[in-house]
């Protein structure tokens, strides 16, 4: 029987005595936060005359109201006070930098905003995302986001064989890790120019000419849909797959090894080692790879804008990439956050579905 | 005068293309002529002859590229017309942002050169903001739309005007500016309309863009090709085309065929979009069916701003397009203009190209150029019959074929923004800083080096001046007659400066793509450039894009 020890709990101080203070100066910056935000807003709404020449005024009242909630904080509820100072000013910076430009991006989502026109911002409530269901351009992209997301499954393949092989006693070992590793610490940017601008390019390319030597007359890799879409794939899994190769390679070296000498000593075969053993013990890791590098393969973007800009026909696009070109190229700001949201909201339920799903059929497997 | 002008030009350029331009824009030589351009402008130059003489020898043609103390030194000796308006140290205390491009072709770099020497003199400080170019559209309407405009002077094509000046966003030039530039010697085509808002002059011009037709010339004086064309039974000689109708028939008659070994390719097109840039390509095929000469409109009816880019002179130059895809390199859907024209044409690839000016002033300069010796440059080629969007017939001139340089773009100038109106010092050092970029004198060097710009002044086509700094006079002198030839073209097709020109261009991209890579059809992506276009003008506001696009047509 083992003994337990409770922990004392000190008795809770007594409120300050400046706490009416608090209970002032709250409320006080609360008010001043409020009248300052709601001037500058009818100002800038064309209600009243008065108000700033810009928005700087309002954040300097948030600062100082976050500032009078910590202080009030401490004032009113002492010793618990300052506990809460632990995490206030961590919420107010979420608020300030999250919440509050979430909720903004959803008012402009639902604007007609284009930068041209000289109407401004116009309130149309869900047309932008009425625009969006027959916007060819949208699906396109959604489906290629869907082809680009199954072939992680390719991905995760070759990063787990590849992680077995560095989880192996092999000559160099550590130089091939870091070699392996490579491709991660480039920019997507870097990557776009130095393989798909230069290595692929068509007249001149090293891999253009390889592939002509080896008898392919029309190395072109992003004239043909298909190859497009699995050149960029390929740019972007070379890219990536250290990162899930890093990443299973630590849970391999994670695993118990009593487990695998026991498996050993019953004969298994390295096969079965594997499938009855490895690969399931794996599975939580695998899937906390396959779930990151699918949120990493959503936000693909940099390769195609760069290589292709999306062509040919659209073939490359990503959600992102025509986001970006709704964004930067037409201006047309309400349309492109709606896109952004919508998007937003597919990933939040496709990846919480995908956990579920994964959750319940590893809790089947183990 | 005029004649002597002309039958100087003629035997400069004496060649086939020179006497077709002669012949068929017989305006275009007047107006050529009316400045008194090529001799003439020897004697109108001739007090600042010396200086124009010494900054072109730095730091001499062909002796590798300008450096900063070179942009610095040109800088300092065209202080002259601002010494002369400016006292030294007059702008102590100022302080100017000016935000401009910083790529490869120069822009900021040089004008940091440049006005190095005007700080130090008048004692004002100029704070930079440089932009890529992929970044300037998206951070220009940011900033009007958000009120933010942070920046004192402005480096800008033409396009935005619509969106600044038609905002009353930009300062009006001072009378002693114009002075100052000496702007009548802009070429034609530069002066108001454009660069004027509502009757006010806004623009200090720095560049003057066009699309001109690039070739090769040894594929068209090669004897091999000209028997091949002959015995496969083609109409009239082996030679460069000048209507589009004949671009597509040698087109696909070099399909298949090398030179020297190396295989031949026709016409470049540059397929994969360019963040709108890449529609200017399709206009320049388009121009030629599309710009009738009883019309100032091409691109929309000024009316209405109802699309033409669905009518049947835009769908045959998409149809035009799609008839020599194959004939065309295997990669060509993924090459935006860029490739097109720097990795392509320059390097061997190609034997017909249109571009801006900056081909033919790297031909010869860029490392990567392989076709220095052979490239020949001409006006836009023109077409047997055009379009009559009025009548909705097609037309044959009595002229002849009917040519419409593409004027892409209209090229660069120097802005100053409104918000240096209230402080009498601060316009005076900003337009006075912008003035010093946009001189007459400077402007020449600009044409002449590694900047980023082409000429745009009358005073640039004086060949005895390109030859004093290094250039070969046959190649000078073909090179700036294409230019010439497009400025001055009395059926050219003028970009429509309203607001949001680049949405219009980058949706239209989208959709070329897709008619490229067969998916719809020339008319039904036509169609669907012209339903996004409608969306477009809704969006922005259909009255006032029709009253702005009216007033930067001059109607």
């Amino acid at each position: 029987m083992t003994r337990t020890v409770v922990a004392e709990v000190p008795e809770r101080p007594p409120p300050k005595r400046y706490g009416w203070a608090g209970s002032l100066l709250v409320p006080a910056a609360s008010a001043l936060f409020v009248f300052v935000a709601l001037v500058q807003a009818l100002h800038v709404a064309g209600v009243v005359s008065f108000g700033f020449a810009n928005w700087r005024p309002v954040v300097c009242a948030y600062l100082a109201w976050g500032v009078a909630l910590c202080v009030g904080q401490v004032l009113r509820r002492g010793e618990d006070g300052v506990r809460v100072l632990f995490i206030m000013p961590a919420v107010l910076f979420t608020v300030a930098m999250v919440i509050f430009p979430t909720l903004f991006g959803l008012t402009i989502a639902m604007t007609d905003w284009n930068l041209s026109s000289t109407a401004g911002r116009q309130f149309n409530g869900l047309d932008n995302f009425r625009q969006m269901l027959g916007d060819a351009y949208y699906w396109n992209a959604l489906q290629n986001m869907v082809i680009y997301s199954a072939l992680v499954l390719v991905e995760y393949t070759v990063a787990f064989g590849l992680a077995l092989l560095l989880n192996q006693q092999i000559r160099a070992r550590k130089l091939f890790r870091v070699v392996f590793l490579l491709p991660l610490m480039l920019s997507p940017v870097a990557v776009s120019w130095m393989i798909g601008k230069s290595m692929l390019e068509y007249r001149f390319g090293p891999v253009a000419n390889l592939m002509r030597w080896v008898g392919w007359d029309n190395p072109a890799f992003f004239a043909n849909p298909w190859t497009a879409r699995l050149t960029i794939e390929v740019m972007d899994a070379w890219t990536f797959i250290p990162f899930m190769m890093v990443v299973l390679l630590a849970g391999l070296q994670a695993l118990p090894k009593d487990v695998m000498e026991a498996a050993e000593v019953d004969g298994a075969s390295r096969w079965q080692t594997f499938w009855g053993v490895t690969f399931p013990l794996m599975l939580p890791v695998s899937i906390t790879a396959i779930v990151l590098r699918i949120i990493f393969k959503l936000k693909l973007a940099d390769i195609i804008i760069n290589v292709t800009a999306g062509g040919p026909g659209g073939a490359t696009d990503s959600v992102t990439s025509f986001i970006f070109r709704e964004y930067r190229d037409r201006s047309n700001v309400g349309y492109g956050t709606m896109l952004a949201f919508v998007y937003l909201i597919l990933i939040i339920l496709f990846v919480t579905g995908l956990l579920k799903l994964l959750n319940r059929w590893t809790r089947d497997v183990t | 005068m005029h004649m002597e002008t002309h039958e100087r030009l003629l035997k400069l350029t004496a060649n086939r293309r020179g006497v077709m331009r002669g012949a068929t824009a017989g305006l275009g030589a007047a107006a050529l002529a009316a400045p008194g351009l090529l001799s003439a402008l020897s004697s109108s130059a001739f007090a600042q002859g010396g200086l124009r003489a010494e900054i072109l020898k730095i730091p001499g043609v062909g002796v590798g590229s300008p450096t900063d103390a070179d942009w610095q030194k040109v800088g300092e000796l065209c202080l002259g017309p601002t010494k002369a308006l400016v006292q030294q140290g007059e702008f102590a205390g100022v302080e100017l942002t000016f935000m401009g491009l910083n790529n490869q072709n120069l822009h900021n770099f040089l004008f940091r050169g440049f006005l190095k020497p005007w700080e130090a003199y008048t004692g004002a400080k100029i704070n930079w903001i440089d932009l890529a170019q992929a970044d300037y559209n998206a951070r220009l309407q940011q900033s009007i739309a958000t009120g933010t405009v942070d920046f004192d002077i402005i480096e800008m094509g033409a396009p935005f005007e619509g969106d600044v000046c038609g905002r009353g966003l930009a300062s009006e030039m001072p009378d002693w500016v114009k002075q100052m530039i000496e702007m009548d010697d802009y070429v034609g085509y530069l002066k108001a309309p454009v660069g004027t808002w509502g009757g006010k002059t806004y623009r200090i011009s720095i560049d003057g863009d066009c699309h001109t037709f690039n070739y090769r010339t040894d594929v068209f004086a090669d004897a091999g090709l000209a028997q091949a064309w002959k015995d496969e039974g083609h109409q009239g000689e082996w030679m460069v085309p000048i209507t589009w109708q004949k671009v597509q028939e040698v087109s696909k008659f070099l399909k298949g065929k090398s030179l020297n070994g190396q295989p031949l390719y026709g016409y470049l097109d540059p397929l994969k979009g360019w963040g709108g840039f890449g529609f200017y390509f399709l206009e320049s095929r388009a121009t030629a069916y599309a710009k009738h000469p009883d019309d100032k409109a091409w691109l929309f009816d000024p009316d209405t701003m109802k699309p033409r880019v669905n009518n049947p002179a835009f769908v045959r130059a998409i149809q035009d397009v799609l008839d020599i895809l194959a004939a065309q390199p295997n990669d060509q859907l993924n090459a935006d203009p860029g490739t097109t024209g720097f990795q392509q044409f320059l390097a061997g690839t190609g034997s017909m190209l249109s571009w801006w000016g900056d081909i033919g002033s790297n031909a010869r300069t860029s490392d990567s150029s392989v076709v220095g010796d052979v490239v020949g440059f001409s006006i836009l080629p023109g077409s047997d019959d055009v379009y009559n969007a009025k009548t909705g017939q097609w037309d044959t001139l009595a002229s002849g074929p009917n040519f419409a340089p593409n004027m892409a773009y209209i090229g660069w100038g120097v802005y100053v923004m409104a918000r240096v109106d209230a402080d009498a010092k601060l316009q005076k050092a900003a337009w006075s800083a912008a003035a010093h970029l946009g001189g007459k004198d400077i402007s020449l060097w600009m044409a002449a080096y590694p900047s980023g710009f082409q000429p745009y002044r009358n005073s640039h086509f004086d060949i005895p001046e390109w030859t004093g700094a290094g250039y070969d006079e046959a190649y000078i002198t073909d090179y700036l007659a294409s230019e010439a030839d497009s400025y001055n073209h009395p059926n050219t097709a003028i970009e429509p400066r309203i607001p949001g020109i680049f949405q219009y261009y980058s949706v239209a991209e989208d959709e070329l793509a897709k008619i490229y890579a067969g998916q719809f059809d020339a008319q039904s992506g036509a169609d669907n450039i012209a339903a996004a276009w409608e969306k477009i003008t809704d969006q922005i506001g259909r009255e006032s894009q029709i009253a702005l696009y009216k007033a930067s047509l001059g109607l």
